[in-house]
């Protein structure tokens, strides 16, 4: 086919209004990403084109057109910093897209603009993936859609976009096929991801103030559903890493923590099983609880028992974590792991030394001189506190005998440092602790509010025991949360007065927060996360009760019915007549009777009946029934036709194929 | 390669789809195949499955799927806005060599709207239009006359990109439109019959054709004429070449004969066809003689286009 027909012929009006438009709504999910300069460029081209179509304007020539290209370039490229990676590429390509308009002329721009369109649709999913933006995209799709509809249709706007919506809705069954049957594949070769630089979240390292940050944001962390009961939840400390060096300040992830060392430990009691879909974090570190062991190829378990990726997490992630919480771990202890946890500054807080001194004097058993110190904690005046005073050089002493205020990171940091200088491996865990059960979905939601730090020491033959004592001072925080945990004067979500967790007390509002909250959930695990090993456990639990042949016969019922609702057969049912005269002519052929091109029906069977005059009668009486029906405007009852044809059929002795001698009048 | 294919093509799509004055389309009759804008589309919806792949989107799939999804059903729509339109063929009005036949085709939807339906006898230059489901749309294709007799248009080209573009339906169509091409009319000295009066009982009509009997004025020279009869006086004084004329008294009717020309077959039938024209422009009657063919004395329309027809037709194997 060498037509280009059409395509070098100017562009309908229609198609013009829904490209300006769809451009406009294409655009739109990138605002937040893109350079300002390129939204500028959107507008003024857009302006630019609208007067061209009202013949207040010309279409640019080429070397402005060259100069606008370089400078976007150039702008992209003083904005981002590089013209590679994903946010300069999708800059890049939106501003083609932008440009394009400008230059299009004919058809064949228009297609190239609808193309374009159509992939800057699916580079913006990379950006924006939640339930909100991905409905919004039905309308540039459906806008683009009306444009290349409006390409071809001489008619108005809205017939296109009529057709568009028709379209799309009869392509949606076909689609869920597709969608749910396509193999997932493996990525190809490595893109660059969007990058998380401002996100919020647990880090590698910890001065107290940090703690104190997290606790501002609602920010979404995971979510997690449970085969089976959700454990209580002062159950839940969900371990994301652990921090190990301490230099008098900050407590921050040891080297020793990225060297693969597969840790020692003992599966016992009863095992837990949950999936969670964690937002993007930027980090390769996944929360689990204790001792958890994923699903995922490439996260593995590392010597300190965190659950580690091979690459950073940037996009939402599904995994599932199977955890025995009484296992043990780590009966004998690597010496290596020994001495990094008993680090500790050569000098600095020694009231803190020699309180632990005390201890270890006093209490010959580590489990004793833990359990010692939450009971000090307990029974000292210590209070729970967002807004900490500040604390001098020696900040372990200040705290422990000073201040006597502060919030996990505090009392984590402390104890360890304590548990150290008495003797005891022990180390500060970071992660989450406890999670709002949605009571529609049976999920947990983990906020960034969570966060928490405890802390974990080691005794030999027994191993790692978790112990947390902020749950001594403020056992409201552990029980029931933050919000119940934090004093009188100080607000819960003080920064963000406009978020619906603020208002958990009006009930009808709360509810419609969880009911948005489940069907987001849901949009994650069952559309976003359904990738990979996901698709292979669906596709399992939904065809592993079924046999093979129903499910074969059941595809097969849906194509037939589908062929039966393209093909309509009962519309053919009309020109039964011409069928039943086609077998009335095949039936003479068989005995020699060929009806001449030109011939009529009335001249056929009169020479019929001439050369087998024994049926004259039957012949010619379906002759006359198939006239009468045809063209003398009698009802049409193709039985009655039918029935003359039989009786015929039945008098003719029966024959398989043609005689050789035909009867042609020839 | 392809010019070696071209006999078996048309010979398959004669018996494919043969030729008939009234066709509806229908599967038989309808071809489909994407065009390179749907090549550029699988490109793109190709681009979009690595996306979705490399950066295990589900929207991604999703959106690239449905618009796979959509371009499945587009051969269906496609389809469908050509499948159901009948076309028939109108009458052709004769034209002479060297004008354009005008054809008419008449389209009807069928019952449902068929847009943007592009005709034409080649795919370079098509005329698009749309039919409504319940109207008749006639719509004019020409085509150059360049040869005397019957002219049998080619097949007609019907397709359509309706409505995703990416997709082309079209047809092949022999409607057997034919037109019939008179001879190209030439200019020169009327051929009149010599010494056969075909109706020498019909007296005293006036006549003005050429002859030998009185002397009636002087024409310019047209080549042809007899070189005895110029007017060698007004040819010195510088008036050009010019012929003394003179006309036939006899009374008889014109009869404009074949065997009065000399030269090709085809110069001859343009001159006959010249002076058929004239005279029944005039409304002067006359006769017509050509071997095998002979007509009465006549004049009007009927009588002109008898002629004509005669000459267009001559030697021509129907």
């Amino acid at each position: 086919m060498t037509s280009t027909s059409g395509l070098s012929l100017p562009i309908p009006r229609a198609s013009l209004l829904w490209l300006l438009l769809a451009q406009g709504l294409v655009v739109m999910p990138f605002l937040q990403h893109i350079p300002g300069t390129i939204i500028g460029l959107w507008l003024a081209c857009t302006l630019w084109r609208v007067q061209i179509f009202r013949m207040r304007a010309r279409h640019p020539g080429a070397w402005f057109k060259g100069g606008l290209l370089v400078g976007t370039a150039g702008g992209v490229y003083l904005a981002r910093g590089s013209l590679v990676g994903l946010e300069a590429g999708a800059a890049l390509l939106v501003a083609a897209f932008v440009l394009k308009m400008l230059e299009m002329q004919t058809r064949r721009d228009a297609l190239v603009l609808i193309f374009l369109g159509f992939f800057c649709v699916v580079v913006g999913y990379l950006f924006e993936d939640n339930l909100l933006w991905a409905a919004f995209t039905l309308l540039p799709v459906s806008t683009l859609l009306a444009a290349l509809i409006g390409l071809q249709s001489s008619n108005s706007q809205g017939d296109s976009l009529k057709l568009a919506l028709k379209l799309l809705l009869q392509a949606v069954p076909l689609m869920l096929l597709l969608f749910l049957f396509f193999p997932r594949l493996e990525p190809l070769w490595s893109l660059p991801q969007p990058s998380n630089k401002g996100l919020t979240g647990l880090s590698d390292s910890m001065a107290p103030g940090d703690m104190a940050e997290l606790s501002k944001s609602a920010a979404l962390v995971f979510r997690a559903s449970f085969e089976g009961p959700i454990p209580a939840r002062n159950q839940l400390y969900w371990r994301s890493l652990t921090l190990e060096q301490f230099d008098g300040r900050r407590w921050s992830q040891s080297l020793r923590a990225q060297t693969v060392q597969v840790p020692q430990w003992e599966k016992r009691g009863d095992a837990l099983s949950y999936s969670i879909v964690m937002e993007p974090s930027g980090r390769p570190w996944l929360s689990s609880l204790d001792v958890g062991e994923s699903n995922l190829a490439d996260v593995r378990q590392m010597n300190d028992f965190r659950l580690q990726r091979r690459r950073p997490v940037e996009q939402s992630l599904l995994y599932n974590v199977t955890s025995w919480p009484d296992a043990t771990r780590e009966a004998q202890l690597n010496e290596n792991i020994q001495r990094q946890d008993l680090q500790l500054p050569a000098k600095g807080n020694p009231q803190a030394r020699q309180w632990a001194n005390d201890l270890a004097r006093r209490y010959r058993k580590p489990d004793a001189l833990a359990e010692a110190m939450l009971d000090y904690f307990a029974r000292e005046p210590y209070h729970y506190t967002l807004k900490p005073p500040t604390l001098g050089p020696d900040s372990i002493d200040d705290f422990l005998f000073e201040s006597r205020g502060g919030f996990c990171a505090h009392y984590a940091g402390a104890m360890t440092f304590v548990l150290r200088a008495a003797g005891i491996p022990a180390r500060v865990v970071a992660g989450y602790q406890g999670g709002e059960l949605n009571p529609d979905g049976q999920y947990l939601t983990v906020r960034q509010f969570d966060a928490h730090a405890w802390v974990e020491y080691w005794q030999p033959g027994v191993g790692w025991r978790s112990v947390d004592p902020t749950a001594a001072v403020a056992p409201q925080r552990i029980e029931q949360g933050l919000e119940q945990a934090l004093a009188a004067d100080e607000a819960f979500l003080a920064d963000s007065p406009m978020s619906a967790l603020r208002y958990r007390n009006v009930p009808w509002l709360n509810s419609m927060r969880l009911s948005w909250d489940n069907l987001n959930y849901g949009w994650q695990r069952w559309v976003l996360g359904y990738q990979g090993q996901e698709q292979l456990r669906v596709l399992n639990r939904w065809f592993s009760g079924l046999e093979t042949p129903a499910f074969i016969g059941g595809l097969g019922l849906l194509l037939g019915v589908f062929a039966l609702w393209v093909f309509k057969p009962w519309q053919r049912e009309s020109d039964s007549q011409l069928r039943l005269f086609n077998a009335f002519e095949r039936l003479l052929a068989r005995h020699g009777l060929r009806r001449l091109p030109g011939e009529g029906a009335e001249e056929f069977s009169r020479r019929a009946a001439l050369l087998l005059p024994g049926h004259a009668e039957a012949i010619a009486a379906f002759t006359r029934e198939f006239q009468a029906q045809r063209y003398a405007g009698h009802t049409s009852s193709p039985a009655e036709l039918r029935r003359r044809l039989k009786q015929l059929r039945r008098r003719l002795p029966w024959r398989l194929s043609a005689i050789k001698d035909t009867h042609d009048s020839r | 390669m392809i010019e070696l294919l071209k006999p078996f093509w048309q010979r398959w799509l004669a018996r494919r789809i043969p030729p008939a004055s009234r066709v509806e389309l229908d599967h038989r009759r309808i071809f489909i195949m994407p065009t390179r804008t749907g090549g550029s589309f699988a490109l793109v919806l190709f681009l979009m499955l690595l996306v979705a792949i490399n950066y295990q989107n589900s929207l991604a799939y999703g959106l690239t799927f449905l618009l796979l999804s959509m371009a499945i059903l587009g051969i269906l729509h496609t389809y469908r806005n050509l499948s159901g339109l009948v076309l028939s063929a109108g009458v052709a009005r004769p034209v002479f060599v060297g004008e354009t036949v005008q054809l008419t085709l008449r389209l009807e939807g069928g019952g449902h709207d068929h847009q943007a339906i592009s005709l034409g006898w080649d795919t370079e230059q098509l005329q698009q239009l749309n039919v409504p489901g319940e109207e008749r749309v006639e719509v004019e294709l020409t085509l150059p006359a360049q040869n005397r007799g019957w002219l049998h248009a080619p097949r007609l080209r019907v397709e359509s990109v309706f409505p995703l573009s990416i997709l082309r339906t079209w047809s092949w169509l022999d409607l057997e439109q034919t037109a019939l091409i008179y001879p190209r009319p030439v200019a020169g000295a009327m051929p009149l019959l010599k010494g056969v009066q075909p109706h020498a009982e019909d007296q005293g009509l006036a006549t003005q054709g050429p002859g030998v009997d009185d002397y009636q004025g002087l024409r310019t020279y047209q080549p042809g004429d007899n070189r005895r009869r110029l007017h060698w006086k007004a040819y010195s004084r510088g008036q050009g070449l010019l012929v003394k004329d003179f006309t036939d008294l006899s009374g008889h009717d014109l009869c404009l004969d074949f065997m009065a020309l000399g030269g090709d077959i085809e110069e001859r039938l343009s001159r006959l066809c010249y002076w058929v024209v004239v005279l029944s422009q005039r409304q002067q009657p006359f006769a017509l003689r050509l071997p095998g063919f002979l007509s009465p004395v006549d004049s009007g329309a009927l009588h002109r286009e008898t002629c004509l027809r005669a000459l267009a037709l001559y030697g021509v194997r129907s």
